[in-house]
């Protein structure tokens, strides 16, 4: 009998408060379960054994701790909402007679019951839905599994601890408040007097600022390498100026047009400005919050979408064909007929070996530098190193090929011609700015543009996209590759310091299946290396790229991205509408007697519901509209962070994200309906 | 001429389950002439808080009439009726009923906001009001800064502020101490020597020996009624102390 005691004063209070538990046990078991899932997810032997797998599970394990870290926030957050409403009963029982200890009991068995009803529920529908991950994940690798379900010992237990973890720390976390709080504390911690919310106007002009530098970074930085640097920055800026402005920002605001007396003291104004200061003191951070939340929600499905749909694009910007060699060579001498049809020669003996048909062939042979125009001058990385300590300046560096004029009409099936010591310039990615009727190299090898072609699409090379491409065509190749030679050989006398490569490019399109392509890269590779061992002179080494190999890699990597994104979406969506529940019945309990006081001075109940709608209104949707900003600002950045994974489509990034924000618009308008009556009815019980 | 007139009026409240109908008033009639000022007394649960809902039209007879300044109430359409209280009438509550997000200033100018009257004549308005208060420091403080009988002061002088025809109190010392009680009540006195009109409900002997005429009101009838007259406030006391006893030990109608 007294055993059962304390469990039992624990259920009833729980059930008692069924309106605040039953959210609360919806979020403990949702967040089990997704940890279950994502866990299971990153050790499944299915996964390993599929391409790209062991990539994705990587991500999944990185994952798993950022939804462990914010349980962990978020239910500290929910349950000190929690004991707040309940410290009346609490205090009762404390008046009543039961001391600190017993309350601790009833404190321990309310949150045993809490951490073992969730780890079994959420445990259950983890297992359950764990497998439906699988299939949808195994679906984007474009594996195959079983329909046979499975368990993971190693992540039920790993859940069952994190979860223990996060709850005897809520628990003692409660307790810690409760041991320092006096009954008549207890009893009355509802309904102490609070001050009026005094405008903090410089944390308030803080924010403005942060936010003003937050969102500038964002549109001025250009460089795609230097906005990955600066982006973890932007986002902290962001958050930090989101807490300032709706925490310190909103009360200002209130307390400025509360000085306006004109506008004030209107029937429109006077009660909504009023109780919006105070409001908005107690929901500030809770509203930011939902704020940053939504926000990362919203970056977070929109980029990894995009990229996942912009897999084969970005794919094909970094592997334009098929099967590709490339022969690098350690003078230009070596670049000659002879051996490129040797190297020719390897190449189609494997596709006749393999019963593959090339297609699409393009062929060429180049000089290639990193390099940076200034004026009709372009500089070599080494030479702008050298300036600034070796430091810097690589990051805004371009790749610059010197090939033969007849590459250029051999893939554009025009007949260009040129006198010696003439160019033709294309550009890829950009234009040719300076537009200078002459160009040189090192103020060494002379040019006259004859033509420029700028966002030049025929040939694009491997390497970063995110770099602007020159192209110079010569029709004195072999004179001009000497010259670069010879400045290479002047500068350095180890030929591992070299700042022009001499290459051969070989690629093509294949008609057989991806397994067929692999296989036939794995040959193309012991021919080469079969020709080096003859020693063919003058090769650096030869590196091979087959689009299908890379393929899987891909969307191993992407595809985690995209289940990591949804999944944490779905989490923070979840946490969002938490939040929201709560915080509409924390209001309507805080609202109830003004409720009353209004109707008896003279409000009609229309009157007040205008104003209480207005209210929550804004409350609530600020948060989504100022989301919305911060993406509409973020859209610069992620574009150029897309860029580096060689994606360049802004227009349909835009469209995705846009897509994403209605979407969670729409459930965020759904969640508002579903609370907002929750408020309506805690706020109309005394009113009759 | 009566500002206020009731006549035959019956509130019976039917419990949630059905059945059993409870007679909260069975016959009350009496009326209330321009400038006086009236209290009603009764033990709990004798209908006081249900005859004055009903009186400050925020509950709804059984039957029987209220005519306020000639007007029935029951013919104000629901819609109208906010702002027919606001216009007319002034409340005093046992518990203030100030909103906690407002200065007393903004609490008291709270019923001319909603009549959409300008900042200018609110202001205008308020001090003379403040000053007979004695509340003209406390005006930009906020309900929990202040003590409760100066947030009474300040309920009075959101009742006041409207020039309202009739001041409804209901049990306004329930919660307040002596000294606050007593200010409050030589407060009432003197509003009610500039020909205000008011009506209150008390159980308080100390407060309704304060007014001009009190009513006894028991099991949902009029009792009784008590006219100062000439005579003193103590001798008043005194009357309405030997009327309640006789309530309370059963004796029938004097």
């Amino acid at each position: 009998m007294r055993k059962s005691f304390y469990p039992k004063m624990a259920w009833s209070g729980i059930s008692h408060n069924r309106k605040l538990y039953i959210p609360y046990f919806f979020t403990c078991i949702a967040m089990v379960m997704m940890f279950y899932i994502i866990d299971a997810l990153s050790v499944s032997s299915v996964l390993v054994r599929i391409r790209g797998g062991e990539t994705m599970q990587g991500m999944l394990n990185f994952g798993k701790w950022i939804i462990g870290l914010f349980t962990l926030i978020f239910l500290f957050y929910t349950n000190s909402f929690l004991n707040k409403r309940r410290s009346r009963e609490y205090g009762l029982y404390n008046v009543l007679g039961m001391d600190k200890r017993n309350l601790a009991h009833i404190h321990f068995w309310g949150t045993a019951i809490i951490a073992g009803i969730s780890l079994v529920a959420g445990l259950i529908f983890g297992i359950v839905f764990s497998k439906l991950a699988e299939l949808w994940m195994v679906n984007i690798l474009n594996g195959q599994t079983d329909f046979k379900l499975r368990i993971e010992g190693s992540a039920i237990r790993e859940t069952i601890l994190v979860f223990l973890v996060i709850f005897i720390l809520i628990l003692l976390s409660a307790l810690r408040k409760m041991t320092m709080a006096s009954p008549m504390e207890l009893l009355r911690s509802e309904h102490t007097g609070e001050k009026p919310p005094k405008g903090n106007w410089l944390l308030a002009l803080v924010g403005v600022v942060v936010l003003a530098i937050a969102y500038g970074l964002a549109v001025t930085i250009e460089d795609p390498v230097v906005a990955l640097a600066w982006f973890f920055a932007a986002v902290i800026l962001v958050i930090v100026a989101t807490y300032m402005l709706f925490i310190a920002g909103s009360v200002t605001l209130c307390r400025i047009l509360q000085k306006n007396k004109g506008f004030y003291y209107r029937k429109q104004h006077f009660i909504s400005i009023a109780s919006m200061s105070y409001r908005m003191k107690r929901n500030g951070a809770g509203l930011a919050s939902i704020c940053v939340l939504s926000t990362m929600v919203l970056v977070m499905l929109s980029s990894t979408i995009c990229l996942y749909a912009g897999v084969e694009s970005i794919m094909r910007e970094r592997y334009p064909r098929d099967l590709s060699y490339e022969v690098h060579v350690s003078a230009p001498k070596y670049l000659n007929e002879e051996s490129e049809a040797n190297w020719r020669q390897l190449m189609e003996e494997t596709l006749h070996e393999s019963h593959l048909t090339a297609s699409d062939v393009l062929e060429y042979t180049s000089a290639f530098f990193y390099g940076k125009l200034e004026g009709q001058n372009f500089r070599m990385k080494d030479e702008l190193m050298d300036m600034e300590t070796n430091e810097s300046t690589a990051f805004d560096v371009d790749e610059v090929y010197v090939a033969p004029l007849g590459v250029y009409n051999r893939v554009t099936g025009e007949k260009e011609t040129l006198d010696a010591g003439e160019a033709l310039v294309a550009v890829y990615g950009g234009s040719y700015e300076n537009n200078t009727d002459t160009l040189s190299i090192h103020n060494d090898i002379h040019f006259n543009v004859k033509k420029v072609i700028s966002n030049f699409k025929a040939i694009h090379m491997d390497g970063a996209v995110s770099t602007k491409v020159y192209y110079i065509f010569v029709p004195d190749f072999d004179e001009v590759a000497e010259k670069l030679a010879q400045y290479n050989m002047a500068q350095y006398t180890t030929e591992n310091m070299e700042n022009v490569y001499f290459k051969c490019y070989y690629g093509c399109n294949l008609d057989g299946s991806d397994d067929a392509q692999m296989a036939a890269e794995g040959i193309l590779n012991n021919k080469f290396a079969a020709l080096n061992a003859s020693q063919q002179e003058g090769i650096d080494y030869v590196s091979y790229e087959s689009y299908a190999f890379n393929k899987e890699s891909f969307y191993g990597t992407f595809g985690g991205l995209l289940v990591l994104g949804i999944l944490l979406g779905i989490v923070f969506v979840f946490a969002a509408i938490l939040i929201m529940y709560y915080k509409q019945v924390t209001e309507g309990y805080e609202d109830q007697s003004g409720f009353v006081v209004m109707q008896k001075v003279g409000m009609t109940k229309k009157d007040i519901r205008q104003s209480i709608n207005s209210q929550i209104l804004i409350v609530f949707f600020a948060p989504l509209l100022l989301a919305g900003l911060h993406l509409l600002f973020a859209f610069p950045m992620i574009s150029k962070l897309l860029l580096l994974f060689g994606l360049n489509r802004t227009q349909f990034l835009a469209m995705v994200a846009l897509g994403c924000y209605l979407m969670f618009a729409v459930c965020y308008i759904i969640v508002y309906k579903m609370t907002s009556g929750v408020y309506y009815r805690i706020v109309s019980v005394n009113n009759k | 001429m009566s500002i206020l007139e009731v006549k035959g009026l019956k509130k019976t409240y039917t419990t949630r389950f059905g059945g059993n109908q409870v007679q909260a008033l069975k016959n009350v009639s009496f009326s209330v002439e321009e400038g006086e000022y009236v209290a009603i007394m009764g033990e709990s649960g004798s209908g006081k808080t249900t005859l004055l809902n009903i009186l400050a039209a925020l509950d709804k007879p059984t039957g029987g009439t209220v005519l306020l300044d000639g007007r029935n109430l029951a013919d104000i359409k629901e819609t109208a009726m906010a702002e027919f209280r606001r216009d007319n009438l002034g409340f005093v509550f046992q518990d203030f009923n100030l909103l906690d997000t407002f200065s007393l200033e903004d609490n008291i100018y709270l019923p001319l906001v909603l009549a959409g009257k300008n900042y200018r004549e609110m202001h205008k308005r308020l001090e003379p009001i403040a000053k007979q208060l004695g509340i003209t420091q406390l005006l930009k403080k906020y309900p929990y800064e202040v003590s409760g009988g100066q947030k009474q002061r300040a309920a009075v002088a959101r009742a006041l502020i409207t020039h309202p025809k009739l001041i409804f109190a209901d049990e306004p010392t329930g919660a307040l101490d002596s000294k606050s009680s007593d200010e409050l009540l030589d407060l009432f006195s003197a509003i009610n020597q500039d020909k205000q009109t008011i009506v209150m409900v008390t159980h308080s002997v100390k407060a309704a020996s304060h007014a001009g005429r009190v009513l006894f009101i028991k099991d949902g009838e009029v009792f009784h009624q008590i006219y100062k007259g000439h005579h003193t406030r103590q001798e008043l006391y005194q009357k309405i102390s030997d009327t309640l006893t006789l309530l309370t030990t059963g004796g029938d109608r004097a």
